[in-house]
């Protein structure tokens, strides 16, 4: 990287050749000093004005991208009893709400949250070793099966929701057991979306893998079993973290999927808070997702703290929301 | 190594193969049964849905207003968060990270509760309406549900983050000597931003972009909320078709025609990238 200092570089706003008038590039030779003078300042004001609308676009994408998330953490402290409108800015500013939260949210939040733990753990479970084999084996058609694991991302979520829905019908008209509508149903779904992004950050990871700290440690006596255990699984190791964080993250979040597996005492937060959305709903429903909101936050600190947010994009594997 | 990372594979392939081929399968043959609503559908096996998908107007329009849409909020995606990830990119203090982290955090909440706040800043005696009828801009209340630029401001809170978080990494591959190579030449910001920065960042705005209308095509959740029971793209009226018409094989022959449109823009992305990469070469 350069010398320059972090205010030249933001700003550009050095202009050599112009100044010293000794131009061999593309710029033209001013002829009088006034020339130069009245050159040089245009081209500041280009850069100033550059500089700025580069600076207005960013604090435009993040008013745009966090004004949904304040709006709804604000109205959440509006109170009001029984009179209550959603309201931001907050009018009578109170906690009543957070005390209003009903069971059943709690129970959907529970679902979805175990939901998620699980669908992450499993696409770990399924996700690592398959990564291992796409990079390390050489079967034939290793690109068709690579697909194949990658497919689950690719397909639209709704697409994948009608597909298991009629899969799962069709297993109960021969079967008797009928898995939409029920625990596993949500499940092996939320386990089928959530394996591309563990495939993809341990894959991402293993490409860049030196070979040469194995083949130190197997020359040095230890068993490729260890090898594995002491040298393979701590360098791969926040591939699984980064890959596990967004199956999670994509697994809570779901709606398109879930929608379809759904049904009374088994509904996911997100749907939940989806048919309220399209029906009606009341301010509690605020307060759940300002603690939902929270609770990401948190996330993020965490991860932040234990293997550092930097780590986590340069794996590459920035995967794909829903 | 006499390990058989092969074997390794196995287990995890039959898996997700078998999830994948059954689920995808299934719905496929059940669309090519005719739909006699309310969930019966006839034996004979034949293209009367796919028939019905691509001359019935009303499914037409839907496939037009989801591509529309699809597009135009893959532009806007693309022109907002360039200019955020090259500032990220290009940052060198910690801000840059905290900056990231802000975007990160928003990508990984669901979409519903964004779109829950995009309900309340919009709603017809929200602060936003009511400022603007004071200001005597409106005299009607202001808003964005149920119409398509409704539905592409949806889109684009699902894939900003994403968005932004791709093309940092696109920037970063970008060495800054190369700009400022460009300056010392006398190149003004702008002259440099369309000759160096953004040919060198091509292949990735490609194939961001193509992602990003990727996920806009097979989007739900925004377009479903923001579309007010008035717009419907693609996956929406799939959803309606099964929970409201009861029509599964109908659905089934719509999320086909959705999952071929989405493979047809993967193949797509790959073959542009492709040539992409050998134009490259071929400069190089």
């Amino acid at each position: 990287m350069s010398t320059i200092d972090t205010e030249t570089r933001t700003s550009g706003g050095i202009a050599p050749v112009v100044e010293t008038g000794t131009a061999t590039g593309i710029a033209p030779v001013p002829e009088t000093r006034a020339q130069r003078t009245r050159g040089a300042v245009r081209w500041q004001t280009r850069q100033a004005i550059n500089f700025w609308l580069k600076w207005i676009m960013v604090i435009l994408a993040y008013v745009f991208l966090h004004a949904p998330l304040i709006v709804v953490i604000g109205a959440s402290f509006n109170g009001g009893g029984e009179y209550a409108a959603i309201e931001f800015p907050p009018v009578s500013p109170s906690i009543e709400w957070y005390f209003e939260i009903p069971v059943g949210q709690f129970e959907s939040l529970g679902l979805s949250f175990a939901l998620a733990a699980l669908a992450s753990l499993s696409a770990v479970v399924i996700g690592v070793p398959a990564a291992l084999g796409l990079v390390r084996s050489n079967l034939p058609g290793k690109a068709l099966i690579g697909i194949v694991f990658r497919s689950p991302l690719q397909i639209p979520a709704v697409v994948s929701g009608i597909a298991f829905l009629q899969m799962f019908y069709l297993i109960g008209d021969t079967t008797g057991f009928y898995a939409q509508g029920g625990f596993i149903g949500l499940a092996i779904g939320h386990i089928f979306i959530a394996i591309p992004y563990v495939v993809g950050t341990v894959v991402a990871v293993l490409q860049r893998f030196d070979h040469r700290l194995e083949e130190a440690a197997l020359s040095l006596g230890a068993s490729p079993w260890r090898t594995f255990r002491r040298v393979t699984l701590p360098v791969i190791m926040p591939g699984v973290y980064a890959g596990a964080l967004y199956a999670f993250m994509v697994s809570f979040g779901d709606v398109p999927l879930s929608i379809f597996l759904t049904a009374p005492g088994y509904v996911t937060y997100p749907v939940e808070l989806f048919s309220a959305l399209e029906n009606d709903f009341d301010p509690s429903i605020l307060a759940s997702g300002t603690l939902v909101i929270l609770f990401c936050l948190v996330v993020m600190i965490v991860v932040q703290r234990v293997v550092g947010l930097d780590a986590l994009l340069k794996i590459g594997g920035t995967g794909k929301g829903r | 190594m006499t390990v058989r990372w092969d074997l390794l594979l196995i287990p995890s392939f039959i898996f997700t193969f078998v999830l994948l081929t059954l689920s995808q399968t299934l719905f496929l043959e059940g669309s090519f049964y005719r739909d006699l609503g309310l969930g019966r559908t006839s034996d004979e096996f034949d293209f009367s849905n796919y028939l019905r998908a691509f001359t019935d107007g009303f499914y037409l329009t839907t496939l037009w207003i989801t591509v529309k849409v699809s597009a135009l909020a893959m532009i806007g995606t693309l022109v907002f968060s360039f200019p955020v990830a090259y500032v990220i990119a290009r940052m060198r203090s910690r801000w840059g990270m905290i900056l990231l982290s802000g975007i990160v955090v928003s990508t990984f909440i669901t979409i519903v509760i964004k779109v829950f706040g995009i309900i309340i800043i919009f709603s017809a005696d929200g602060w936003l309406n009511r400022s603007l009828m004071a200001l005597g801009i409106t005299d009607a209340p202001y808003t964005i549900i149920g119409t398509q630029e409704g539905v592409v401001i949806g889109l684009m809170y699902f894939t900003l983050g994403f968005g932004v978080l791709t093309l940092y990494s696109v920037v970063q591959t970008i060495p800054y000597s190369l700009e400022e190579a460009a300056e010392i030449h006398g190149a003004s910001r702008i002259r440099m931003f369309w000759r160096v920065i953004l040919p060198l960042s091509m292949p990735g705005l490609v194939a961001g972009g193509l992602m990003v209308f990727n996920m806009c095509m097979g989007a739900f959740t925004s377009a479903a909320l923001l579309g007010g029971g008035k717009v419907f793209t693609l996956p929406v009226l799939i959803q309606r078709t099964i929970m409201m018409e009861v029509k599964y094989s109908m659905a089934g022959t719509l999320a086909a025609v959705l999952l071929v449109a989405v493979i047809l823009i993967n193949i797509l992305s790959i073959m542009v990238l492709r040539r992409m990469r050998v134009a490259r070469g071929v400069l190089a």
